[in-house]
Formats: C-alpha cells, sequence, structure tokens
C-alpha cells in the first residue's frame, strides 16, 4: 500500500471512500481510471492494484474530494463509462479491512 | 450504430485474409470497410506511410490548410450526415493541432476517428523530432484511444474505434500510429472480441410506468430537451409524445430543431441567454421531464435555483449524467428513441399552465421592427438573421462560430431538425464555424449550407477558405463584423464597468478583399436597405460566397442571466 503525498491546495468538504474498480489488463487502462478520478474532482490517498486469476486487476482507491462536495455514484458511473473498465463501486470499510 | 458498414463480405475478408500488407494498408483498407468514404486531413512526416497507400484507395482525401481544420470540418460531416467522420493528421504539432477538434467533439458527443502518425516505435520516449505523447494528452478528452503497436492488430483496432464512436452517447475515438508500425508487413490478422460490455438497450417498465404516473399527477409539467434527442435518433418519438401529453417544450442550444420554432407547445431556448417564456416555465414547473440534456451551467444559472419547485426524470443514454448535477426523482437510462417510445401517460392534465406558458411566449415574442427602430441605424444582426433563415430553403443546414452572432443565430433563425444546426455548444470554439460548414457541405451536398461567424472567430481558420476554393464547395458565409471580439466587449460593458480590455479589433482586413484574395466571390454590406439584396445574392450563388456585414459593435445579446445568477434574473437592453 503506497500512501500518497498529495497537494493540499483545495480542501476535501469531507465526500471520501474507497472504490473498488475492476480494469482490463490493456494498456492505459490504468491511467485512464486514476485519471478520470482526478479530473473529476477527487484526490487520491491510498492505490493498491492486484492482478486476478482471470488477469483483470483489482484496484482499490482510497479517495477524498476537493473544491466542492460531489456524487461518488457519479464517479463510479463516470469510471463504468470507460472502456476496459469492468466495473466500479463504493466498498464499505469493513469490506476493505476483509480483503486487507 | 449509425455508420453504413460495407458488406459483411468484405468486412470479413478484413480479418481473415493473409495476404502480406503494412499497417498503413490493413488502416486504410479496415477504414474503407466500415464504410468511410471521406477523410479531412494534412500529411506528414510520420504518417507519410499511410499517404503513400491513400492513392490506391477508394477514399476521397479532403486536404484542409490546418489539422484544426480537418478536425472540424470531419465534426461538421459527422453532425450533418449521422456518420462517423474521419481526421488524419502527423505528429507532434500536427497531432496537437487536432486537440481542440477532439475536445470539440467529446464536449459535444460527436463520432470522429481521429488518426494520428507517431514517430516509429523505437524513438517513442527520447523525445524525437515532432514527438509528443498525444495519447496521453487527450486522454480527458477522448472517449477511447488506442497506441497501435502491431500491424496485425489494426483490423480489429479499426472496427472497435468506429463501434465506439458511434455507439450510446456518441464521442471521439483516437488511434497514434508509429511509422515503424504503419510501415510493417505482416500476414498476421489478430482476433479481437468484439467489445463485451455493450449491452442491448433495455426499457424498464417500472420506470415506464413511474414517470407517466409522475406525469399524470403534475399540473406544470415541462419538457427540457437537448442534444440527445437528436444524437439518439429520438426526433419522432419525441414529436410524437409531445402530440400525445400537450405538454410544453423548452430546449438548450444544442436540442434546438428537435421541435420545429412554430410548434404550438415550443417555447424556446432556456439559460444565459434563452427567451424569457422559456426560463419562466422552467422556473415554475412542477416536473421537469429531461430528455438528453446534461443540466449544463449555460442552462441551469444558477444551480439551485434552476427549477426549484419541480420533481425530475432524466431521460438520457448515458447513466453517468443522472444525478451528476441535478438529483432525479425518476430516471430512464438506456436507449432514448425507446424510452421515449415507450412513454404513454396520456394527456397531460396542465390545461391552465399551457395557456400560461402559450400566453408568455406571445407577449414575449421578438419584436423586430420595434428592436430595430430603437437601435443605431446601421444593419441589425437578429432582423437579418430572421429573413435570412426564413429565405433559406428548408432543408438548409447553418453552423456558426462563437460568441453574440452564435447567439443570435440560436434566437433568431428557424430550426426544424436538430441536424439543421452545427454549433460548438460545449467546448465554445471560435473558429467552428468555417471548417463545419466545410465539412457539412462535403458530407450533405445536396443540401444549402450556410456559416454565420464573427470578425474575431473568422479569422481563426481563415485559412479554410482555400479549401472551400480547392474543391468548390459552395459553402455560403455571412460574416457579421462588429470589428470586436463582441461577447467579451458585451460582459466588459456588462459586468466589468465598461472597462474594454482587447477588444478592439477595429483594424480587421477588408473581409471581402480577402475572399477574393482566396478566389472567392465577396461583397459588403453596411445599410438597412442593401439586406435583402445581399441575402438574395447569397442564396443566389453558385459557389463559395461571402457576405460581409458591418453591424454596429455596440448592439449586445438579450435577454441576459448573469453568470451565477438564477434564470429568473434576466437582464434586458
Amino acid at each position: 500500500m503506497t500512501q500518497l503525498q498529495r497537494d493540499r491546495t483545495f480542501t476535501s468538504s469531507g465526500v471520501s471512500g474507497t472504490l473498488k474498480i475492476v480494469l482490463h489488463d490493456v494498456s492505459g487502462t490504468l491511467i485512464r481510471a486514476l485519471g478520470t478520478i482526478e479530473r473529476r474532482g477527487y484526490d487520491y490517498r491510498d492505490v493498491h492494484c492486484t492482478q486476478r486469476v482471470d488477469g483483470d486487476f483489482d484496484l482499490l482507491v482510497h479517495i477524498e474530494d476537493v473544491g466542492g462536495p460531489r456524487n461518488l455514484d457519479t464517479l463510479c458511473r463516470q469510471l463504468e463509462r470507460l472502456y476496459n473498465v469492468v466495473s466500479a463501486e463504493k466498498v464499505g470499510r469493513r469490506k476493505r479491512a476483509e480483503r486487507a | 450504430m449509425n455508420q453504413p458498414l460495407s458488406t459483411i463480405t468484405e468486412l470479413e475478408s478484413i480479418h481473415t485474409d493473409r495476404e502480406p500488407k503494412s499497417g498503413a494498408q490493413l488502416l486504410l483498407e479496415s477504414i474503407e470497410a466500415q464504410g468511410v468514404d471521406t477523410v479531412f486531413g494534412y500529411p506528414g512526416g510520420a504518417i507519410m506511410p499511410v499517404y503513400d497507400v491513400l492513392p490506391r484507395t477508394g477514399l476521397r482525401h479532403i486536404l484542409c490548410r490546418h489539422e484544426q481544420g480537418c478536425g472540424m470540418a470531419a465534426i461538421g460531416y459527422a453532425r450533418a450526415t449521422g456518420r462517423t467522420g474521419t481526421a488524419f493528421a502527423t505528429s507532434g504539432p500536427g497531432a496537437t493541432n487536432f486537440v481542440t477538434a477532439i475536445a470539440d467533439a467529446f464536449l459535444d458527443s460527436v463520432p470522429v476517428v481521429f488518426v494520428t502518425g507517431q514517430v516509429p516505435t523505437d524513438l517513442m520516449g527520447t523525445d524525437a523530432f515532432q514527438e509528443v505523447d498525444i495519447f496521453g494528452i487527450t486522454l480527458p478528452i477522448v472517449k477511447h484511444s488506442y497506441i497501435a503497436r502491431d500491424p496485425a492488430d489494426l483490423p480489429g483496432m479499426v472496427e472497435e474505434a468506429y463501434f465506439i464512436a458511434a455507439e450510446g452517447r456518441p464521442g471521439p475515438v483516437l488511434i497514434d500510429l508509429p511509422k515503424d508500425v504503419a510501415n510493417a508487413v505482416t500476414t498476421d490478422r489478430h482476433k479481437w472480441r468484439p467489445y463485451p460490455k455493450i449491452k442491448p438497450a433495455t426499457v424498464r417498465s417500472s420506470h415506464i410506468s413511474g414517470a407517466e404516473s409522475m406525469i399524470r399527477a403534475a399540473r406544470k409539467p415541462l419538457f427540457y430537451i437537448g442534444g440527445g434527442i437528436g444524437q439518439g435518433d429520438g426526433v419522432q418519438e419525441f414529436r410524437d409524445l409531445v402530440e400525445r401529453t400537450g405538454i410544453p417544450v423548452v430546449s438548450t442550444l444544442k436540442g434546438l430543431g428537435s421541435l420545429p420554432n412554430d410548434h404550438p407547445h415550443y417555447l424556446g431556448m432556456l439559460g444565459m441567454h434563452g427567451l424569457k417564456a422559456a426560463n419562466y416555465a422552467v422556473q415554475e414547473c412542477d416536473l421537469l421531464i429531461v430528455a438528453g440534456a446534461r443540466f449544463d451551467d449555460r442552462a441551469t444559472g444558477k444551480l439551485d435555483t434552476f427549477a426549484p419547485d419541480a420533481r425530475v426524470i432524466h431521460v438520457d443514454v448515458d447513466r453517468a449524467e443522472i444525478n451528476k448535477l441535478r438529483k432525479a426523482d425518476l430516471y430512464l437510462d438506456g436507449s432514448l428513441k425507446k424510452n421515449l417510445a415507450a412513454l404513454t401517460p396520456g394527456r397531460a392534465d396542465c390545461g391552465d399552465w399551457r395557456e400560461l406558458c402559450h400566453a408568455r411566449r406571445t407577449q414575449y415574442e421578438w419584436d423586430y421592427q420595434s428592436a430595430q427602430d430603437a437601435v443605431a441605424p446601421g444593419i441589425y444582426a437578429p432582423k437579418l438573421l430572421y429573413d435570412l433563415s426564413r429565405k433559406v430553403p428548408e432543408s438548409a443546414i447553418i453552423t456558426c462560430d462563437v460568441g453574440q452572432h452564435q447567439m443570435w443565430v440560436a434566437q433568431h433563425c428557424y430550426f426544424d431538425d436538430p441536424r439543421d444546426h452545427i454549433t460548438s455548444g460545449g467546448l465554445g470554439t471560435m473558429g467552428f464555424g468555417l471548417p463545419a460548414a466545410l465539412g457539412a457541405k462535403i458530407g450533405a451536398s445536396h443540401r444549402t449550407v450556410i456559416t454565420v461567424s464573427g470578425d474575431g472567430s473568422f479569422m481563426m481558420n481563415i485559412q479554410e477558405l482555400a479549401t472551400l476554393f480547392r474543391y468548390d464547395v459552395p459553402v455560403k458565409i455571412v460574416l457579421l463584423d462588429n470589428s470586436a471580439l463582441g461577447m467579451v466587449r458585451q460582459w466588459q460593458e456588462v459586468f466589468f464597468d465598461k472597462n474594454f480590455s482587447e477588444v478592439n479589433l477595429d483594424d480587421n482586413p477588408d473581409f471581402a478583399r480577402v475572399a477574393q484574395a482566396f478566389q472567392i466571390e465577396g461583397f459588403s454590406i453596411r445599410t438597412r436597405d442593401e439586406v435583402e439584396a445581399g441575402i438574395d445574392r447569397l442564396l443566389a450563388a453558385e459557389g463559395p460566397i461571402l457576405m460581409h456585414v458591418k453591424i454596429d459593435p455596440n448592439e449586445n445579446v438579450w435577454p441576459l442571466v448573469p453568470p451565477g445568477r438564477s434564470n429568473a434574473d434576466m437582464m434586458e437592453r
């Protein structure tokens, strides 16, 4: 797990959570997903990526919004709109702990 | 998928033939197999292998004079025809000149496949001559993108690129093609599975019945429609729904033409430069049925004051737009066309509301004569546009640039099909109008194509006059010249205490003579009594023609909702 040091120019309005994103193993997909998170108004604090037995990747990202409250469900839909993103969903702390 | 395909046999042969072919050959054959017949492009070093093969294909190549012109012509072509546009450029500056066009296509959901040359694979990442990471640069503004690393991938990649560009909510797709991949010869054809993510559009019957209940319960229902009606091929279904329900309609800039301007239930464009009848209706409605629109800030004004008493039904093909800015009480995702056709709530019980809306529409109807009498004695642009659009053939297409003239076109020109109006709505790209008109006319050669521009915008892609001449494309240009960056000047006048800063363009060239220098007919009009003859001359011309219209720099666009304010706070002259 990597702890990221991010620009703190903008403060969070308090919307935060962990997303589980399933990605196909296709060049560019990871950066496309992470870029979408930033461009849609979030900062990511933790990023954890593991390959599954079927070859896809599980990407766990802990994020918080910057510059105004945002809707995490909308972000999930925006991520799912990307080609080679199989799914994106919010996961609860317990679920995340189980996975860890 | 709206791209007409060549025969299945041709498509299959692309994937199954084992002739040794270069990447460039495979690219162009695969593009042709998608039914593409026209490409807008500009050659250069890294894409030379493609241009080496191009003359041996059946593709018609339109050589524009700037890559931005190529990209915007491809957008105009796509928007006029409903087919996917195609544009080529080389690496480095050729590719970066595409960026504005790609962003424009992204924000207005236009299907275009952009192909860029790239430096050879072994030089990528070395800061080679004309190397730029166009894949990385365009990540935020493409629907999807590829770097081709193996020529054997190209048939599948191209097929998927055209599919993705056109399916669902359309958008731009980029293929970046390194020179060595374009040159490499292969007998292989890698299999690409059809993309598994695309699901057949479904209509949720429970949501339909819920929406029908909400419509039946409403006393002040209102349709708020956008570009998704036309792009989702739902115009007829929407018109049928309006007839079935009798519900009044307001439209965004991109939705214009989805209902004819003179339809009895149509109240006009809403938003920053919307009509009063439309904005008042939004503020007072109790049910907002949003179809193919996305609560853009230019349409909504201050969002939390927008339709404050309304419940919301949101109909959109893109699930990511639902609840993005305004929470929907109920949504219908999937095919907009099918959802609109499935809605059968019966006649809405809103007679008083309908009458109020109609009365307001009459009350706030434009009075061109009074408005013209109230302004300076020169040519009054809104009336000129009104007169023009009523003289043009019914099937005419009007493109425009960005600024005051863009809003005047939206307010005063007549549209009865969304494909008749091609404007840069999302990105607001100055310089869009001329190349978009070029592409529209090439794609829809049987239709009259007019572009309305301003003196600021026109200079941004003026080089495409040479393309009009080269291919003898009879686009009709109306250039409204107020010797200023008019919309910026208006905002400085209204919101910046008349502190006019860098908006004066009174050293413009003689535009009629500029057109003549490009071997295009050009003339100027300066007085009201020249307008009628000027329009007649414009419309009668057989070749490309430019009518330069001198207008008053002090004329502004009204009404105007100040930024950050409610749509109820419309300013007037």
